[in-house]
C-alpha cells in the first residue's frame, strides 16, 4: 500500500467512526450543554481535533471513549470561552422544549425534564453510565475522579430524580 | 454481611449491581429487594429519557409558545420584534456564519492542498467522488488535489481546481442543503456556498475574481448522478 492509499484508508476509517458515533456524541454534548447550537459546535470542533490526533488512537475499539473525552474537553473550552450563564434553567427548558418533548409517553417527558434540571455534576456521570454504558471505574477515568466520588454522584442523581418525580418516601428524600 | 444502608447506597449508584453480597442481601431483605427493583425500573425510564435526538440547528426554529403573562399590546408587539430578531439570528445568521467558518477552517487545516500543481489522474478523482456517486466532467479545470475529508461530522469530497483566475478549493456538501447562496470573506479567503442539485457546494479562493461564476461552472461540471 503506498502513502496515498494509506492516507485514503485512514480518512475512510475516521469517516466511518464519525458517521457511526456522531449521534451519540451529539446527544452527549447536548446533555452536557443543554443547547443544540452549542452541542453541534462542540462536536464539530471535537471532530477536527480528533482528526488531528487520530494517529494517537492505538485501539479503534476505544474510539468512542476517546471521542467522548475530546467532547468533554471541548465543551469545557467552549464553556469557558463563551462564559455561558446557565443559571436560568426555566429559560433553558423553554428553549429546548422541542428536544425535551416526549409525546409518546408523558413519564419519559417528565423524566427528561428532571434530568435536564439536574446539576451538571450529577447529570454527566448519569449520562455516561445509563446512556453510554460505562462502568463507574471507566467514568472515573474519563472524568479524572475517584470511583467513590462517581458512585456518590450517581447515588445522589437517582435520589434527586426519585424525589422530584415523587417516587421516594419522605424519609428517603 | 451488608447492611440495608450499604445495600441502598450501592444500588442507588449501580441499580444493576448483582454480586454475591447484593444477592445475599436481596434474599434476606424484601424491602431492599423491592427498592432495587424500583431503581432498575426507573433506570429503564432514565435510559428512554436520555435517548434524545437533538434536531440540527437549522430546524431549531420552532417558535417558543406565547407568554400569557404579557397581555398588553405593547408587550406583544415588543415580543414579536424580539422574536423576529431572534429568529433571524437563529435561522439565517447563525447557520450562515457557521458554514462559512467551517469551510474556511477546513481550508486552513490543509494548507498543503493548495501547493499541489500536477493534475491528478482520473482514477484518483474517481476514488474521491465515486463513493458519493459523483463524477467531474471536463470544463471545471485541472484537479490538483482530491481527498475525502471530515467535515461537519461527515466525509465529503475536497478538491482543488486550477482555474485561470487562480486555484479554488471545492467542498461538495451533498448532505447540507441551503435555500440560497451564502457569500463570505474570512481571514483572507473569499467564498461562496451555492445550492446544488444535491445539497450544496462550497468554493473558496484567494483573490479570485467573480467567484460566483467559477462556482457555477464547477457545479455545471459535476455529474450529480441520480
Amino acid at each position: 500500500m503506498n502513502r496515498g492509499d494509506g492516507e485514503t484508508d485512514r480518512r475512510r476509517r475516521f469517516g466511518d467512526l464519525c458517521e457511526s458515533l456522531r449521534p451519540d456524541l451529539l446527544r452527549f454534548a447536548w446533555w452536557l450543554g443543554r443547547d443544540r447550537g452549542l452541542a453541534e459546535d462542540v462536536v464539530q470542533e471535537s471532530m477536527l481535533r480528533a482528526w488531528k490526533s487520530f494517529g494517537a488512537l492505538a485501539d479503534e475499539r476505544k474510539a468512542k471513549a476517546w471521542l467522548l473525552t475530546i467532547v468533554r474537553r471541548e465543551f469545557a473550552r467552549s464553556f469557558e470561552k463563551k462564559r455561558l450563564e446557565l443559571s436560568d434553567v426555566d429559560a433553558l427548558v423553554a428553549a429546548e422544549s422541542a428536544v425535551l418533548a416526549a409525546p409518546e409517553d408523558e413519564r419519559v417527558g417528565q423524566m427528561r425534564e428532571e434530568i435536564f434540571r439536574l446539576d451538571a455534576d450529577y447529570r454527566e456521570p448519569l449520562v455516561l453510565q445509563v446512556l453510554m454504558g460505562y462502568s463507574t471505574q471507566e467514568i472515573a477515568d474519563m472524568m479524572g475522579m475517584q470511583q467513590g466520588a462517581v458512585l456518590t454522584r450517581l447515588f445522589r442523581a437517582r435520589a434527586r430524580l426519585r424525589q422530584q418525580l415523587g417516587l421516594a418516601p419522605e424519609h428517603e428524600a | 454481611m451488608m447492611t440495608c444502608l450499604e445495600f441502598r447506597r450501592r444500588v442507588g449508584a449501580e441499580p444493576f449491581a448483582a454480586d454475591a453480597a447484593i444477592e445475599a442481601h436481596r434474599l434476606e431483605c424484601a424491602p431492599c429487594a423491592r427498592h432495587q427493583d424500583e431503581l432498575r425500573a426507573m433506570d429503564g425510564l432514565i435510559q428512554r429519557a436520555l435517548e434524545v435526538n437533538p434536531p440540527p440547528r437549522e430546524s431549531a426554529a420552532a417558535p417558543a409558545p406565547p407568554r400569557a403573562w404579557r397581555p398588553r399590546l405593547f408587550a406583544l408587539a415588543a415580543s414579536l420584534v424580539v422574536g423576529v430578531a431572534v429568529a433571524v439570528v437563529v435561522i439565517v445568521v447563525a447557520p450562515r456564519a457557521a458554514i462559512a467558518r467551517e469551510v474556511v477552517s477546513h481550508v486552513q487545516h490543509e494548507p498543503g492542498s493548495l501547493a499541489a500543481t500536477q493534475p491528478l489522474p482520473p482514477g484518483a478523482l474517481h476514488e474521491v467522488l465515486g463513493p458519493d456517486g459523483l463524477r467531474l466532467r471536463r470544463g471545471a479545470g485541472d484537479v490538483t488535489y482530491a481527498m475525502r475529508c471530515p467535515f461537519d461530522g461527515r466525509i465529503v469530497p475536497h478538491l482543488v481546481v486550477q482555474r485561470p483566475e487562480g486555484p479554488v478549493t471545492v467542498l461538495i456538501l451533498s448532505h447540507r442543503s441551503i435555500a440560497k447562496p451564502i457569500r463570505f470573506e474570512q481571514q483572507g479567503f473569499a467564498g461562496v456556498v451555492l445550492p446544488a442539485p444535491r445539497g450544496s457546494i462550497a468554493v473558496v479562493g484567494q483573490d479570485v475574481a467573480d467567484l460566483d461564476a467559477v462556482a457555477q461552472q464547477v457545479i455545471d461540471a459535476v455529474d450529480w448522478g441520480k
